[in-house]
């Protein structure tokens, strides 16, 4: 029949178009043809300079991250579902603008702000402050950056999680049984939300461990800036990087979606 | 005209869904197919529909074998349990949808929609949207939709089970008038009793894809064919009997057998209105529970030997027959049908 | 005033000090640099407003480069949503659970996956040395151009697009497809009056993510073909650190102010189909 020809068809070119590349890179990483079959590409990452370093930097962003995103997103969602539906049209809005700002316009615009407020801050305490979030470190200008763009997609996994649970009698439910609100948030509402808090923080820190634009205009040496000065010219160490960043992409995913599916 | 369904058989995987059903629909008529899920009824209105294609077996509409005709070249028009409407279409499109497709111009279209739209009670909503009407009008909708082409055949599948119990009682009695009025041969698939009795010409009780028993309501009802019609079909007490020769004792009652007798020690099985209540002082029972209906009371009676009957009474005697009042129990001298002996003697409350 | 309104303002009252965090740090976080963004497309050499930079941006090379990323990221929407959707509805009603999660799976993966990896990739598999460049005996520069960062640009738009229709896939009421049957329609009339109507909002929405995607992107793009596509994204990143002649940052902050208007218009068209599709699919 027509109807199993084209899905054939599609399954088979999508196939082709999404396997090939990476088959070939997983092989281009452990063959070549001097040395035969080699792990040793998967081993220079490891022993090059800065990988741990940079791997714990971007995977202490993320955490702070995620923490930041779902403090922010929670309380306000909820707030919309208890009593103050107008605030919905607000988050809506707040929550689409930055993707209406590319990455690479955005950190142009944090650039900019942040070499005028240290020049106009120079002679007040909030000098040190704004010294302090660049830290090389710690960088928390690059986690607020970062909360920015992760919100828009973690605010509407939250959201849909929210709308298959029925907030309000959760949360009357429990008052009326003498539970305080940070029981309520703590105890009832989110283990009803696990499978969306997962998935908010896969993207959030997806977006983390891949973001590359504003941490290397900005000179901080996250992961994702570390996979590109390391390579260098190195040929099978950039592949073996890019193997091992969808690796950790996936392994992400894996995770996090099994922490939220166990609850049900 | 005439739907003939002959030998059909059909199995999903290892499910058997209709194992050889033989039926004939007269001209004009409102059959009911009933039974419980899974029983195939709905597996039968769609190979009628040209949804499902029978492993064996073949459908006729007027004399013709439309077996391997493709549904959308078929004569039958089809209402589906619910949200069936397209929701980008509004209802006036909706309609006319079939005369869309079939290129009719403009004009046609909308005057045939108006006046279907008139025919269903509906005037005047052809410019609304579906999320903008109830279930109840949907349903509406829906039906003058199935009716546009003037379709031989009108298929219906459990077209009310998402609608609240008023809409739903409005709504059969809107479809049988319909259908009496046009004169359209119908097939009314649903998993309740009531409904099928209330709206059929005939019924045909479907179980595990076999006929079971096709006949008026009222047949169906007095005269079930096999026992588990009797027990599909309204409430049935099952009490134990004992056979002997042409009757079969029960409470000490010698009642006369309908049928042959399935054993010696039999269940017999007895409607709630054919048991009768009277309060003694030493009677062999009591009324355990007492709900009220409007024109009767059905209770709930704990027999001395162990075991319940429900009985229905008048409701005016609900007030005099409370619960915990000691009374004798009878039953009314009929034809009993009998089945193998099963429980003690617990009532089997219809499915739906 | 009754206690109802009373306990109605207090919840509205304590419902704006629930969400004040996130209204201040989106202020701070984002609305700090991008009014100094905006500020900084009017400022004009030698201080005071204009239009300069934004006239500048205008002009040639700039208005080669936008005019490039526009193109590229119609043609990867396009592209990708038309995959996309053949791909989803393939795996949809294809029956078998296991694929059905595989791809799910790989698409949230794989809408993920982009910046130098991506680029790196993609040179192994197509670049100049690259093994189906070899085995093909493709020339040189196969990948280096528009067309190739539009193949590469699909690796995470299609399964983006995926993620996106499935849902709306899955909504399609089977109900409807038999309905039209009944009433006569064919496969394709089905999908022309109902389906793909029905379908619309999603798709378009899904198209403008990708676009958004597509303009958005830099990372992959630098790695890959340098400055032999020009790009808007290139040319800001050029501005800024200086590869060019300084005093071009407000020219970088004319480009950024460009990209925005354009992602503004996308979104207006965006934001009321997203309402629409809601509605139906609910």
């Amino acid at each position: 029949m027509a109807g199993v020809t084209w899905r054939r068809v599609t399954l088979g070119v999508a196939g082709v178009y999404f396997l090939v590349p990476l088959a070939i890179s997983v092989w281009f990483t452990v063959y070549n043809e001097t040395q035969g079959f080699s792990l040793g590409a998967y081993g220079r990452i490891v022993s090059a300079p800065g990988f741990t370093e940079s791997l714990v930097k971007s995977l202490l962003l993320g955490a702070a991250v995620i923490v930041l995103v779902l403090l922010l997103a929670l309380p306000a969602l909820l707030a919309v579902r208890l009593g103050a539906p107008g605030l919905r049209p607000v988050l809506e809005t707040i929550t689409t603008l930055p993707l209406i700002v590319p990455p690479i316009t955005y950190v142009v615009g944090i650039a900019n702000a942040l070499r005028g407020g240290t020049d106009a801050l120079a002679a007040t305490p909030f000098w040190q402050t704004l010294i302090s979030i660049q830290d090389e470190n710690f960088p928390v200008v690059l986690v607020l950056a970062y909360v920015m763009l992760a919100l828009p997609f973690a605010y509407r996994s939250l959201d849909t999680g929210l709308r298959a649970v029925d907030v309000r009698t959760l949360v009357e439910a429990a008052r009326n049984l003498g539970a305080s609100w940070p029981y309520v948030l703590f105890r009832v509402i989110l283990p009803n939300l696990r499978s969306a808090v997962a998935s908010a923080s896969f993207l959030s820190l997806a977006l983390v461990m891949g973001e590359y634009t504003i941490a290397a205009l900005m000179g901080y040496r996250t992961f994702p800036v570390w996979i590109v000065t390391i390579s260098g010219n190195d040929g099978q160490l950039s592949v073996a990087l890019s193997v091992l960043s969808l690796g950790l992409i996936w392994l992400l995913l894996l995770t996090l979606s099994g922490a939220g599916r166990k609850s049900k | 005209m005439t739907v003939e369904l002959r030998e059909l058989r059909r199995s999903f995987g290892g499910t058997v869904a209709l194992d050889g059903l033989s039926l004939t629909i007269e001209q004009g008529e409102l059959i009911a197919f009933l039974g419980p899920s899974g029983c195939g009824k709905t597996t039968a209105l769609r190979c009628v529909a040209g949804f499902e294609r029978p492993d064996t077996g073949a459908v006729f509409i007027d004399g013709a074998d439309v077996t391997r005709v493709p549904a959308n070249r078929r004569d039958a028009g089809m209402v589906f349990q619910s949200y069936s409407l397209f929701p980008n279409l509004n209802v006036r499109d909706n309609v006319a949808f079939g005369l869309r497709v079939r290129r009719r111009p403009t004009d046609e279209r909308h005057s045939r929609a108006a006046e279907l739209l008139e025919l269903v009670g509906l005037g005047g909503f052809g410019e609304r949207y579906p999320h903008q009407l109830s279930g109840g009008q949907q349903q509406r909708v829906a039906l003058a939709r199935a009716l546009a082409l003037q379709p031989k055949v009108l298929l219906l599948d459990e077209p009310l089970s998402a609608l609240d119990a008023k809409v739903r009682v409005n709504l059969r009695e809107e479809i049988r008038r319909l259908q009496l009025e046009l004169g359209i041969t119908t097939i009314f698939v649903t998993h309740d009793q009531e409904e099928a009795l209330s709206v059929a010409d005939r019924v045909a009780v479907l179980k595990s894809g076999r006929l079971e028993q096709v006949a008026p309501p009222a047949e169906v009802y007095d005269r079930p064919a096999t026992p588990f019609v009797a027990e599909f079909v309204g409430t049935m007490n099952h009490l134990p009997g004992r056979v002997s020769g042409e009757t079969v004792e029960v409470f000490g009652q010698f009642l006369p057998l309908d049928g042959a007798a399935p054993g010696e020690e039999v269940d017999v099985l007895v409607r709630p209105e054919a048991v009768r209540v009277t309060p003694a002082g030493d009677g062999r029972a009591f009324i355990l529970a007492s709900s009220f209906r409007g024109s009767i009371a059905r209770l709930r009676i704990q027999l001395d030997g162990g075991g319940e009957v429900l009985a229905d009474v008048p409701g005016h005697e609900a007030v005099r027959l409370a619960p915990g009042l000691k009374v004798d129990v009878t039953l009314v001298e009929r034809p009993v049908l009998t089945a193998p002996r099963t429980a003690v003697a617990a009532p089997v409350e219809p499915v739906a | 005033m009754s206690g109802l309104t009373k306990a109605r303002r207090r919840g509205g009252g304590a419902g704006w000090l629930a969400a004040a965090p996130l209204l201040l740090v989106t202020l701070i976080a984002f609305g700090v640099p991008v009014v100094v963004l905006v500020f900084g497309a009017f400022s004009v050499k030698g201080g005071g407003l204009g239009f300069d930079n934004l006239s500048a941006t205008m002009k040639q090379p700039y208005i080669g480069a936008l005019w490039s990323s526009l193109k590229l990221s119609a043609v990867v929407a396009l592209g990708g949503t038309v995959l996309g959707a053949f791909l989803a509805q393939a795996v949809l009603t294809s029956r078998s659970g296991l694929l059905r999660e595989a791809v799910l799976t790989a698409s949230g993966v794989l809408a993920n996956f982009g910046g130098v990896p991506l680029a790196f990739i993609w040179i192994a598999t197509l670049g100049n040395s690259g093994v189906v460049t070899a085995a093909l005996g493709l020339g040189s520069g196969a990948l280096y151009n528009f067309w190739g960062l539009a193949l590469v640009y699909m690796y995470f738009s299609v399964p983006l697009m995926v993620l996106v229709i499935a849902p709306a896939l899955d909504g399609l009421k089977p109900q409807w497809r038999e309905a039209a049957q009944n009433n006569g329609a064919s496969t394709w009339q089905f999908w022309r009056m109902v389906g793909i109507p029905v379908l619309g909002p999603s798709l378009l929405g899904g198209a403008v993510l990708l676009f958004g995607g597509a303009f958005a992107a830099y990372a992959t793009a630098a790695a890959m073909v340098g400055a032999s596509v020009p790009l808007v994204t290139l040319q800001i990143a050029d501005a800024l650190t200086g590869n060019v002649l300084i005093g071009y940052e407000n020219i970088a902050l004319a480009l950024s102010l460009d990209m925005i208007v354009v992602a503004l218009l996308v979104m207006a068209v965006y934001l009321p189909m997203q309402k629409r599709s809601s509605r139906w699919l609910a």
